[in-house]
């Protein structure tokens, strides 16, 4: 059986004995970044390099993907849009908002934005969800991806914004950018610990795991908000 | 309505609903149609109003770089090339080029022009037509790659005169092209300390410094300036502080005024000068310098506190 489908949009396809990870060509004949295009039973499949998307390693990693072919999503740190696109792969008949602070790398990715329809590109700094509050409306899931310090604040201001209740939040902990030397493993913790307990929402952590190989001291993480009832 | 977008305010609005209950959209794909071009525009507007007159300089600044560090590499190898057939040519870099691409082969050196002795008592190989042709294009190459510096420079001594007048005045435009290329923008530049400024370009001296025992790094690319590099040794860390607050000085009113202030340039000159004749020899040394801060005995350099 060479084509096995994941998760919703998600395949592994087996190309000349190699598996592969792949996602069904939402624009079928073009390659984004140069990545390898394999057509198999009459359908178009991308590759998705694990080494160069955090998403892609976290489902070789076997996380358990919240993506569902019409699901809302909130991308922030979309940089050139490497996983965007795969992400607008999944999402055929939903919607991804890509959240990019700088204006070098948003050129790339509005190249991206122009041939594909469910794409809605927003060049804004994460940090000030107000300022783009009038833009995006409830997700389903939230995946970021920033190299920022307060990463976690982040992604906590963000899904008090715009998470569905009991929306789901993917993220990339990158340890480097929070302190260059201490430990990761410590860092880590600490980052858990806040999302769990340090702000006004809070988290249900489903999974977590380190993304090496394909990353080093990445940390992957899916969690569930957690609605307090008793308001 | 839809461009409108950033105040707090437009927080608790509900856009699509505002939009369908005033008849701007019919539907709700309508919207989404709407909503997507409406940011795709927007976000190429901005990206078209960040091109500034300081990303330009910057651009040429680095493509100064790219450029020297090609012709560099180029010119090595003409040298090398050219050096089998007439090795007792004593040109090297742009005059080599040149020569290369005025007469190929040494054969073509005519009497009248000086190096014709040594042209026709070469002890260098003959050069067959095909590689004389090959040579020639090479070096004509090269010669465009020296005239493009050359325009790039001037380009950047222009712009920094509308620009940044009085940090072109101070450090002159390229030293100042330099500074806003390694700060970001002038903006950034104005925003540090003047002991920012002094070590910009300084990065691995300063962090080894701050992370272990070696001695501050006194200038960083400030140094390229003859204030700096022409000065005695024992004057340069002293030159190199208040060089770089007047600099410092120079890039603020640029951003802020954007006028010309000649009195910045004679307030400097002055003050460079009383450190010269403070500081007319070199300071007897004590002990040996190991490093060490505080073995030093200079506790000039621990003022200002940690950065």
């Amino acid at each position: 059986m060479p084509v096995e489908e994941l998760s919703d949009g998600i395949f592994r396809i087996n190309v000349d004995d190699r598996e592969m990870l792949a996602t069904k060509n939402l624009m079928s004949g073009i390659s984004v970044y140069g990545e390898r295009l394999i057509v198999e039973e009459d359908v178009e499949y991308r590759q998705w390099d694990p080494n160069r998307s955090k998403l892609g390693a976290m489902v070789l990693k076997n996380f358990e993907i919240p993506l569902h072919y019409d699901s809302a999503v909130l991308y922030l740190g979309a940089a050139s849009g490497t996983t965007v696109s795969h992400v607008s792969d999944i999402l055929r008949d939903g919607l991804v908002y890509a959240v990019e602070f700088s204006p070098r790398t948003m050129r790339d990715l509005l190249q991206l934005c122009d041939q594909r329809p469910n794409i809605i590109p927003i060049l804004a700094d994460a940090n000030k969800p107000q300022s783009y509050a009038h833009i995006v409306e409830k997700v389903d899931v939230i995946f970021q991806d920033v190299a920022q310090p307060n990463q976690a604040e982040i992604a906590a201001i963000n899904s008090k914004y715009f998470l569905e209740q009991h929306g789901h939040l993917m993220l990339s902990i990158k340890s480097r950018s929070i302190d260059t030397v201490a430990s990761p493993k410590r860092i880590f913790k600490e980052e858990v610990q806040k999302l769990e307990t340090g702000f006004d929402v809070e988290f249900e952590v489903l999974q977590r795991k380190e993304l090496d190989p394909f990353h080093e001291d990445h940390l992957g993480l899916v969690a569930r908000m957690f609605v307090d009832d008793e308001e | 309505m839809q461009e409108s977008g950033q105040g707090a305010a437009l927080q608790d609005l509900d856009l699509r609903q505002a939009a369908i209950d005033s008849c701007f959209v019919e539907l709700d794909e309508e919207y989404d149609i709407l909503l997507r071009e409406v940011c795709i525009r927007a976000a190429k507007s901005r990206i078209s109003s960040n091109d500034t007159d300081d990303r330009r300089i910057i651009q040429a600044v680095q493509a100064l770089d790219d450029i020297d560090r090609n012709s560099n590499e180029l010119s090595e190898r003409l040298l090398e090339w050219y050096g089998a057939y007439f090795p007792e040519l004593e040109l090297t870099g742009e005059p080599l080029a040149r020569f290369v691409s005025t007469f190929g082969s040494r054969a073509n050196v005519p009497e009248s022009h000086p190096i014709f002795v040594k042209a026709s008592m070469s002890m260098g190989s003959e050069l067959s037509f095909a590689d004389e042709e090959l040579l020639r294009t090479f070096a004509l190459n090269l010669c465009s790659l020296y005239d493009t510096r050359r325009h790039i420079e001037s380009y950047i001594v222009k712009a920094m005169g509308s620009l940044a007048p009085n940090l072109s005045d101070i450090a002159g435009a390229l030293l100042g092209a330099r500074l806003i290329s390694m700060a970001g923008s002038l903006q950034k530049l104005a925003s540090f300390p003047s002991s920012t400024v002094q070590v910009i370009g300084a990065h691995r001296a300063l962090f080894k410094h701050l992370r272990g025992n070696t001695p501050p790094p006194k200038h960083g690319i400030i140094f390229n300036n003859v204030v700096i590099k022409n000065a005695p040794w024992w004057q340069r860390g002293k030159l190199a502080r208040s060089f770089a607050s007047k600099i410092s000085l120079a890039a603020r009113t640029d951003f802020y005024t954007g006028k010309r202030d000649p009195s910045i340039r004679e307030n400097m000159d002055k003050k460079l000068n009383a450190i010269r004749t403070a500081n007319p020899s070199p300071p007897k040394r004590e002990s040996k310098p190991t490093g060490k801060p505080g073995s030093r005995g200079k506790s000039r350099n621990k003022k200002g506190g940690r950065r």
